[in-house]
């Protein structure tokens, strides 16, 4: 379509664009296919993936909040050897690079997961999952210490050559300090933000709407918060950043290759329109096009200087 | 047969028509040529009600009716997307998202049906009484209420259905009490080969209960909160013998005898 150069690389992995789906908006791709052709992707970012199958959390799941919403699902997922058998068998159909969102409750269950997925060549990537807020042992717990984040990146590094990206927590003090962290136990690259921890109350029954209190905010209202972040981060560091927050359009995910991100990802915008990555991917071609761009790579952090 | 209809599309719609058809209850009706053409009984669209960035959700609604081009949705105004929703004028624009789910089966031999509902429950049941009808199935139509002004497409019903009775809370229409009564005596009575049941859950799992009793096969059609619709992002999960399902791919309509109740549930709750 045109002469824009849109590839970029996360540590070893090449992808032909920047835009990825974000990790538990997209299942594992299977029922977004009906839609797009998942080749037109930089990359598939799986729902998080765990050693034995996890129930997830009671209902009400989920609640929309102003520009936004909030999700309770807890990593429902029915652990890695289901995983490998369905959700990667059915996506080694398709052309896409996939990357597989790792959790557990222990730093070991994370290296049991990542051990069994070394074997897999139809994964090209882990996300290492140390920020959702939405269970009780494990998830976020390691990702808002730096010693904890860095004892799960360190116990997945040691079992897996596959390029490892860190999804970090925003519900830090200072999101620079873990992602120093986890780069110096050897982490390819970090993406965030994960959701931002919320609440909601109904006003006539005095109680909270989700069934376990609190819940991940996501959506165009975290946008500025996950931009600053990355800001911050993609300076900090010098392993690339996945930006994602809120995207739903090509000028979001514009500012966050700006503010120095490397690659995006888009999450609550599937939801409400399932074909929101293309749109991205074409409308960001677009954006560089129209501006004389040659290379998307030549966006990133390019609002460092300004 | 299988739950997996036709494959699901965004479709641009046209609002032909917005209006109360009952106490805080509406009925709008949308120009939807692709969608109407797909759609199959016990099927919904998620609809995306206005474009703005403060709805960052579509909202799942059951279709009650796909004619011609056009499909008739029956929604009750309770929250901030519905009550957009009412406003909504003939000639504004939307989208729909579906046909989605897995709806209502008639199965093989099936000669005598008998559907139950409950308040908001009647909404999915017109495609499904006039699929049973075109398929000579003799239908027994059971619907509850509040009230008289709450009760839901009693024309089409009294005219498909061999038999149509209701029962409202304040006994302003029919018997005085909840349907339940209703379809604890008709499952008696007449012994039908199926029962389809939608409305509040408590009800829903009283009447699945009589079915079970009865050795009645009985499907029941749950209502979760979602915001995908496609299956992905299980907001929507449902307990069943078979474990976790979803409610917008596996359901919304399911095999009564699957589901696992939530027994913590009050039965007086609202309806």
């Amino acid at each position: 379509m045109s002469s824009v150069d849109m590839r970029v690389r996360i540590g070893a992995l090449e992808l032909r664009n920047p835009v990825m789906t974000a990790s538990g908006t997209f299942g594992s791709g299977k029922e977004y296919a009906d839609f797009f052709d998942l080749a037109r992707l930089g990359a598939v970012v799986t729902k998080g993936v765990s050693l034995e199958p996890w129930p997830g959390n009671p209902g009400q799941r989920i609640v929309e909040t102003p520009s936004g919403m909030l999700n309770s699902i807890g990593l429902q997922n029915p652990g890695v050897e289901a995983f490998c058998d369905n959700d990667l068998t059915w996506l080694a159909r398709h052309d896409v690079p996939v990357i597989v969102n790792v959790v557990g409750h222990r730093a070991d269950e994370y290296a049991a997961v990542a051990e069994r997925l070394e074997q897999e060549s139809g994964v090209h990537a882990l996300e290492v999952n140390i920020s959702c807020p939405n269970v009780d042992a494990g998830g976020m717990a390691f990702g808002t210490t730096c010693p904890a984040a860095a004892e799960v990146v360190r116990s997945v590094r040691a079992v897996s050559t596959k390029t490892l990206i860190v999804k970090l927590s925003p519900n830090v003090t200072d999101v620079t300090e873990v992602a120093r962290a986890v780069e110096a136990e050897g982490a390819d690259a970090v993406s965030l933000i994960n959701t931002l921890l919320g609440m909601v109350i109904d006003t006539r029954t005095f109680a909270p709407v989700l069934a376990r209190g609190v819940g991940g905010l996501s959506g165009p209202a975290v946008r500025p918060v996950a931009v600053r972040m990355v800001w911050q981060v993609s300076q900090a560091v010098s392993v690339p950043v996945i930006g994602m927050g809120g995207i739903t359009s090509a000028e979001d995910a514009a500012e966050f290759l700006l503010a120095g991100a490397s690659g995006v990802a888009v999450g609550t915008a599937n939801f409400m329109d399932p074909t929101t990555t293309v749109g991205v991917v074409d409308g960001l071609e677009r954006f560089c096009q129209e501006r004389g761009i040659e290379k998307v790579t030549d966006l990133v952090g390019a609002a460092w200087k300004r | 047969m299988c739950g997996h209809g036709p494959t699901p599309a965004i479709e641009p719609v046209v609002v032909v028509s917005n209006e109360r058809v009952a106490t805080g209850v509406c009925r709008v009706v949308l120009d939807a040529p692709r969608t109407a053409a797909t759609v199959e009984p016990g099927q919904f669209v998620h609809v995306r009600i206005a474009r703005s960035a403060d709805f960052i959700l579509r909202r799942p609604f059951s279709v009650h009716r796909a004619r011609g081009e056009r499909l008739e949705i029956i929604y009750q105004v309770v929250g901030r997307g519905t009550r957009v929703l009412e406003d909504a004028r003939p000639g504004d624009v939307m989208d729909v998202l579906g046909p989605l789910g897995h709806g209502w089966t008639v199965p093989e031999g099936t000669t005598r049906a008998l559907v139950v509902a409950g308040g908001l429950g009647a909404a999915p049941m017109g495609m499904l009484v006039e699929r049973l009808a075109e398929a000579d199935v003799q239908i027994t139509l059971a619907q509850g209420a509040p009230s008289a002004g709450r009760l839901l497409a009693r024309e089409l019903f009294d005219s498909l259905c061999r038999r149509s009775v209701v029962a409202t809370d304040d006994g302003s229409a029919g018997t005085c009490g909840f349907v339940t009564v209703l379809s604890a005596e008709l499952l008696q009575r007449e012994r039908p080969d199926v029962a389809y049941v939608c409305g509040p859950e408590p009800m829903q799992r009283i009447v699945a209960g009589q079915c079970a009793e009865a050795g009645v096969a009985c499907q029941v059609s749950l209502e979760r909160l979602m915001a995908c619709g496609v299956g992905a992002c299980l907001s929507c999960v449902v307990a069943t013998r078979h474990g976790q399902k979803r409610a917008c791919v596996d359901g919304p309509v399911f095999d009564a005898a699957d589901v696992v109740w939530d027994s913590d549930e009050d039965p007086e709750a609202e309806r």
